[in-house]
């Protein structure tokens, strides 16, 4: 269920490496558990992230998350069409529902994120 | 006993009634309106317009709730105006009959100290008078304070006066200080179509709420577009032809149609014969008063804003009761540990004792209860799921000590804590009380329910 060829952190949020760049979002299980949501606050264009840390935070109608950077670099691009229509998080979330694109500081730093398999246990044990 | 008040806002108005009940001869000297700066410049025309604003949001989103309106809906600022001049006036004339109804003397002009049994006043129409007092009450009030740097001139620089009586809707307007005034008119302004900035030198808005909740207000700030800024300072301002521009720190700079001052409140403790009658002030102005309202000169009282302290039109009501019994005979003290405070933004905020942070710099072992109005079911039915109850509690003893609330409503509901705190309630004791379903009030129960992580509707942690 959880795309293949991506990575995933255990805050709930994957990276699509391409060369030097990733796309991130949050995950199936993120929006599944998050259910409806109502508001995204974005990262800004050009803000250093870390690896860990909060770069925007997500409103549902249960609750509100901070969204965590899966790794370390700076943002490119914003998904700017999730202001007017954040419920596509929830109908796409790991297509249109993309959150940012980052310029990655240390390629090699993704290898520690987890792979799909590894996701998914991880999510079985969450839900223990 | 011939009582002489100095203003009637809130203290001193409150302050004639009370004293009269209590069977004074009293009377009031004004120089503006009765009512003061909080029904004729404050609490009320600003709640009035926002009240406005509040119709306009929901109009505006009322597809959300299955109803289509067809046609442009825009604000007509003059007829928003009219009813809140309609607002305050009735309010204002409610004042003068109840004066009326209780033989107090209402005198149109302004009032000075000459000494504790005379005071001097210049009437509106030019000649002067000196009335004598067994007592007398200084009620003066302030106003918008204004800084060197950038004095208001009521057509680009405005205070918060100005702002209540603008003609026309300012496309862009920037607001120095996101304090309480600020953060208000922001949201009024945003939903009538104005592009705004603020621009605030505190790290935060609100800076003296909670953490948790100037947060929460920041982010609203984000959806409705409104622009801040913290952690900036103000170099300088100047008009040009384009508008107003401010220069910051740094280099930077910002142009707007209008610009709004809302960086606090200065005392009206000048020019009312304070030193002639030998009365302290403090460092701000303020004019120094022990616990019963009672200056350093014997039978002159003081009260309300002109006394500094918490800047509540509610506190200084209730400073005028206080100093109205104590020249009735009582000996009574003001207690200001349980004060509820109020913010009209979107979504409303309020706070009453102490904030977890100030307990713990108080030596007391903390223990918070959390709950989000997004969890209450009536939150959902009326559209307004944003906002948090947050539970301070005396660990040892399971008393409540805070409470601070942001969501919809909040003004209404803090008093539950207020009256928790006043009486020394437990958590424990909003918990086991049954509360209305389905009701905004439940949030109160779930969050004190929340100390001892029994809260309902709160996922397993």
């Amino acid at each position: 269920m959880n795309p293949e060829d991506l990575k995933y952190h255990k805050e709930h949020t994957w990276a699509r490496v391409s060369g030097k760049k990733a796309t991130i979002g949050i995950t199936d299980y993120a929006q599944n558990a998050l259910g409806d949501i109502v508001y995204i606050d974005l990262p800004e264009v050009d803000a250093n992230i870390e690896i860990n840390s909060e770069i925007g935070e997500i409103e549902s109608t249960k609750a509100t998350s901070s969204i965590i950077s899966p790794l370390n670099g700076r943002v490119i691009e914003v998904n700017e069409d999730l202001t007017e229509t954040p419920e596509t998080i929830n109908e796409d979330p790991y297509g249109k529902g993309w959150i940012a694109i980052v310029e990655i500081d240390d390629v090699a730093e993704v290898n520690d994120l987890m792979d799909a398999s590894e996701y998914e246990k991880y999510v079985e044990e969450e839900k223990k | 006993m011939k009582l002489v008040i100095l203003g009637a806002g809130p203290g001193g108005y409150v302050a004639a009634i009370k004293s009269a009940q209590l069977g004074a001869q009293v009377i009031v000297i004004e120089d503006t309106e009765v009512g003061g700066t909080c029904l004729n410049k404050g609490c009320i025309p600003t709640k009035t317009l926002l009240a406005t604003t509040e119709l306009l949001h929901k109009t505006r989103n009322s597809g959300e709730f299955g109803i289509d309106i067809s046609g442009q809906i825009t604000p007509n600022l003059s007829k928003i105006m009219d009813r809140k001049n309609k607002v305050v006036s009735t309010q204002v004339r409610g004042i003068r009959s109840l004066f009326k109804s209780w033989g107090i003397t209402l005198i149109e002009g302004r009032g000075k100290v000459i000494s504790p049994d005379k005071i001097e006043v210049q009437k509106k129409d030019g000649s002067t008078d000196i009335i004598g007092a067994d007592k007398i009450i200084i009620a003066t009030g302030s106003r918008p304070a204004q800084l060197p740097l950038f004095p208001f001139d009521g057509e680009h620089v405005l205070s918060s006066d100005d702002a209540l009586n603008i003609k026309s809707i300012p496309k862009t307007l920037i607001i120095i200080g996101a304090g309480v005034i600020g953060c208000e008119f922001a949201f009024i302004f945003s939903e009538l179509g104005t592009d705004i900035t603020m621009l605030e030198i505190m790290p935060r808005a609100l800076s003296t709420e909670d953490p948790e909740i100037s947060e929460t207000l920041e982010r609203e700030l984000k959806k409705k577009k409104i622009k801040l800024m913290t952690g900036i300072k103000v170099t300088g301002v100047q008009s040009q032809l384009d508008g107003i521009h401010v220069y910051l720190e740094g280099g930077k700079e910002f142009v707007a149609e209008k610009l709004l001052v809302s960086v606090g409140r200065a005392l009206n403790s000048d020019g009312i014969g304070l030193e002639t009658a030998g009365i302290q002030k403090g460092p701000k102005g303020e004019i120094t008063v022990n616990e019963k309202m009672e200056t350093n000169i014997g039978g002159i009282f003081a009260i309300g804003d002109v006394t500094g302290g918490m800047l509540y039109a509610h506190v200084a009501s209730r400073e005028g009761i206080v100093a109205a019994r104590n020249i009735a005979g009582a000996d009574e003290k003001m207690d200001y540990s349980v004060v509820p405070s109020t913010i009209f933004t979107s979504p409303e905020i309020a706070s009453v004792g102490l904030k977890e942070q100030q307990a713990i710099e108080n030596g007391i072992k903390v223990k918070t209860g959390h709950f989000q109005f997004r969890a209450i079911g009536k939150a959902h039915v009326i559209g307004e799921i944003t906002g948090f109850f947050k539970i301070v509690s005396d660990e040892t003893s399971d008393r409540v000590i805070g409470v601070q609330i942001i969501g919809p409503h909040a003004s209404d509901l803090i008093h539950e804590a207020a009256l928790a705190i006043k009486t020394g309630l437990r958590t424990r004791d909003i918990a086991e009380t049954i509360h209305s379903h389905p009701t905004l009030s439940e949030g109160m129960m779930e969050a004190a329910e929340d100390v001892h992580g029994e809260a309902i509707h709160v996922p397993k942690k």
